[in-house]
């Protein structure tokens, strides 16, 4: 049997012939047969194997020299001679059916994971400590309300505040939640991990009744109730964790790739946590005996200001369905008790004041 | 013996012996040899990638060293091949150490904002504000480390001959120069491009060690200026050619179709299919009008690069020479790049196996290096490997 030594001291290479006894390997210079080295079969290891290393070198434990055989057929026999050298001559790799194995398990594995960020949020997120969530929302909320004045009228934020717990309380969720007034525009309302809420005074000076400002609420609610925000967030992980590990993050533009894919499905997850929030919140308002007409009001007269409807034009780009869909959605008879008492609704309007 | 290439072409000419010189050293050429097969390298990445999904990205560690030694026990150099053996586990806590370093990093962050930040007039500058910006700032110089520290890790990890290879100097030093070099190019409008090629280059070859033998390095960036400035002015040029073409094209497409900006806008908020194919194939044809006017200046600037760098490295007496033409750049930079990109990252094998084989077919060695003067090194390295180059980096094999 012919190999390369390498003695681990130098990089000097010597051609060597192998023979071997019951308990020795002898290592034998080729050109004048002078022993080279003795290496105890029982101290023999082979550093890797036959289907990552095209010729995985043999060594004796704990020695930096090495042991090459090129030949496959020395390297089987070497084997057959002792069979704890195993890994040096492994069966060959049947590419053929592997690639097609691993194939086929990549695209099961794409379908479970995409599953799992589909469907398994639903179940796990609400398993996350609240605490966590909680803190995140703090956190946004700081950082958005830093440069901003809000409302600090006492009775108004007791009317927004007590109808958002009754509306909550419906749906049978657990948690506390606080609306914040930010003072001025947009005409707008969002919500945050944690049950929290934030509206724009402007949404209620401008708002035609307290039915809209509370339609809106119950769309919030909505939101808090089937934990979007979290959703969202982990949704979004999600999505961006498969991509980098599918494409092992090798490439800036496949990188660009995924991230205007990943806005894009988080674009279609926000559409359909709108329609979502829209439902439960007209739901709500009518399980309470509350005038239910305030959502789809509000949206007719976000129409009549701005007929083109920036979220139909955006289309796919858009977080929120087309108005005119959610105006059919929700439209509602104006029966029911007012949401806010007369009260309520003049401390709310003066929020700001 | 592993295989020994027979030339098919002959070799670029190999660098002679300095003149007046007594000493005539044996410069007989020969090549690397690269005998992976790309069907097997896929077995590999597939079985990496399936792993992956399984252990959410934690398996990259192991996969990656799988990748290494299949690719490294392939080539082989004067008939000796190379050893690949990282560990998965050094990988994986040089990635938790950069994640300790990134999370003091946030703490310290968070300090700042707390008590300099927190209050207006900063208010608006968030604490996410904040420590993405200090991100990015530290993330800069800390690539060049992380290219830096990866290099050396994956030579210590690597023996040809039985003797472990290994990469001398400091990985902070050059970072620091990398980061000055490339602020400094930036400012003057790429026009020290030279200057930073070489000088990157040379710590990174003449801190290589193949056990005791180093290398040395002869470049200057003198040699190479002429060169470079006729690429810089042709790629102006170049560059007003495809923006000219691009517009008149465009323009030309947009006037015929009769199609006004708001009509754009409806197709691109609600796509059809054929929306996405012909957005894909003006892309593509925009890419190619880039690609032909662009990239191959580049390519013939870069190929040049390589020839210089390469021919003026030695290690003793073994000299290297490369004739890489601009075409096969081309196809390193520019094929090699589209394929990653049409097959969304699973051509990656397929590019890795035409790099070694390009590797391959255009290095020439002169020379044999004298087995007996190379010693096993002493240091064996660091413990751990690659968590900067995994965090602040593109982290391939």
């Amino acid at each position: 049997m012919a190999a390369r030594y390498y003695d681990g001291v130098t990089a000097d290479v010597q051609d060597v012939t192998l023979k071997v006894t019951s308990h020795e390997l002898l290592i034998n210079r080729s050109e004048d047969s002078a022993l080279v080295a003795r290496w105890p079969v029982a101290e023999l290891v082979v550093l890797g194997d036959s289907h990552h290393e095209a010729v995985p070198p043999l060594a004796l434990r704990g020695s930096e020299a090495r042991l090459v055989v090129e030949d496959p057929a020395w390297r089987a026999q070497l084997v057959s001679l002792v069979p704890a050298l195993k890994p040096l001559a492994l069966e060959p790799v049947k590419v053929a059916p592997r690639l097609g194995t691993y194939s086929l398990a990549i695209v099961a594995l794409v379908g479970l994971f995409w599953s799992a960020i589909e469907y398994g949020t639903e179940y796990a997120v609400p398993l996350l400590p609240y605490t966590l969530q909680a803190k995140l929302g703090e956190t946004v909320l700081d950082g958005l309300l830093a440069d901003k004045e809000t409302c600090q009228g006492q009775a108004g934020l007791a009317a927004i505040n007590r109808l958002a717990n009754d509306l909550a309380r419906e749906a049978g969720y657990r948690h506390e939640v606080t609306v914040h007034i930010v003072e001025g525009g947009p005409v707008n309302a969002f919500t945050l991990p944690g049950s929290i809420l934030v509206f724009y005074s402007d949404l209620i000076t401008q708002a035609k009744d307290s039915s809209q400002v509370a339609g809106v609420l119950a769309h919030e609610i909505g939101h808090v109730v089937h934990d979007h925000p979290i959703k969202g967030v982990a949704r979004a992980y999600g999505i961006d964790l498969l991509f980098k590990v599918l494409t092992g993050g090798y490439s800036d533009i496949l990188s660009t790739f995924g991230t205007g894919g990943g806005a894009l499905l988080a674009m279609r997850n926000g559409r359909a946590f709108e329609r979502e929030a829209d439902a439960t919140g007209v739901r709500l308002l009518e399980q309470r005996g509350l005038r239910a007409d305030g959502v789809s009001t509000f949206f007719e007269q976000m129409i009549e200001k701005e007929p083109s409807d920036a979220a139909s034009a955006a289309g796919i780009w858009s977080s929120h369905p087309p108005t005119r869909e959610r105006i059919e959605a929700t439209k509602r008879p104006p029966t029911g008790r007012p949401a806010f008492s007369a009260a309520e609704w003049q401390a709310l309007r003066n929020v700001c004041k | 013996m592993a295989p020994t290439s027979v030339p098919a072409t002959a070799p670029p000419q190999g660098p002679a012996a300095a003149p007046g010189s007594a000493w005539s050293p044996d410069l007989t050429p020969s090549q690397p040899v690269y005998d992976g097969r790309l069907g097997e390298l896929y077995a590999i990445y597939l079985r990496h990638l399936a792993m992956m999904l399984v252990t959410l990205g934690w398996s990259r560690f192991w996969g990656r060293t799988r990748i290494r030694r299949y690719v490294w026990n392939h080539l082989s150099v004067l008939g000796d091949r190379f050893e690949y053996r990282g560990r998965g586990i050094e990988l994986m806590i040089g990635f938790l150490l950069a994640l300790l370093l990134v999370a003091a990093w946030s703490g310290l962050m968070y300090l700042v904002w707390l008590y300099v930040f927190h209050e207006k007039p900063f208010a608006t500058f968030g604490l996410f504000d904040l420590f993405s910006l200090s991100v990015v700032l530290i993330g800069f110089p800390l690539a060049y480390v992380g290219h830096y520290a990866g290099l050396r890790y994956k030579l210590s990890r690597t023996r040809w001959r039985g003797i472990r290879c290994g990469m001398a100097g400091s990985a902070w030093g050059y970072g620091a120069i990398a980061t000055f070099l490339q602020f400094a190019n930036a400012m003057t409008g790429y026009l020290l491009t030279p200057v930073v090629s070489v000088n990157l280059a040379r710590p990174r070859i003449v801190n290589t060690r193949v056990g005791t033998q180093g290398f040395t390095f002869a470049g200057r960036a003198g040699d190479i200026y002429g060169r470079y400035l006729g690429y810089y002015f042709l790629n102006i040029v170049a560059w007003i050619a495809a923006a000219v073409a691009t517009f008149m094209a465009i323009g030309g497409t947009i006037e015929t179709l009769g199609f006004s900006s708001d009509d754009f806008l409806k197709l691109f908020a609600h796509p059809s299919l054929h929306t996405v194919v012909v957005v894909l194939l003006i892309a593509f044809a925009a890419y190619l009008v880039f690609g032909l006017l662009i990239l191959p200046l580049r390519c013939w600037w870069q190929a040049y690069l390589l020839r210089y760098l390469v021919t003026h490295s030695r290690a003793d007496n073994v000299l290297f020479a490369t004739a890489i033409s601009t075409w096969q750049m081309w196809g390193f930079l520019v094929l090699n790049y589209l394929i990653v990109l049409l097959t969304l990252g699973l051509g990656w094998p397929w590019v890795m196996h035409r790099t070694m084989k390009l590797i391959a077919g255009q290095l020439w060695i002169y020379g044999a290096p004298q087995g007996s003067e190379i010693r096993q090194p002493t240091d064996r390295g660091p413990g751990y490997g690659e968590g900067l180059l995994d965090m602040f980096d593109v982290s391939g094999v």
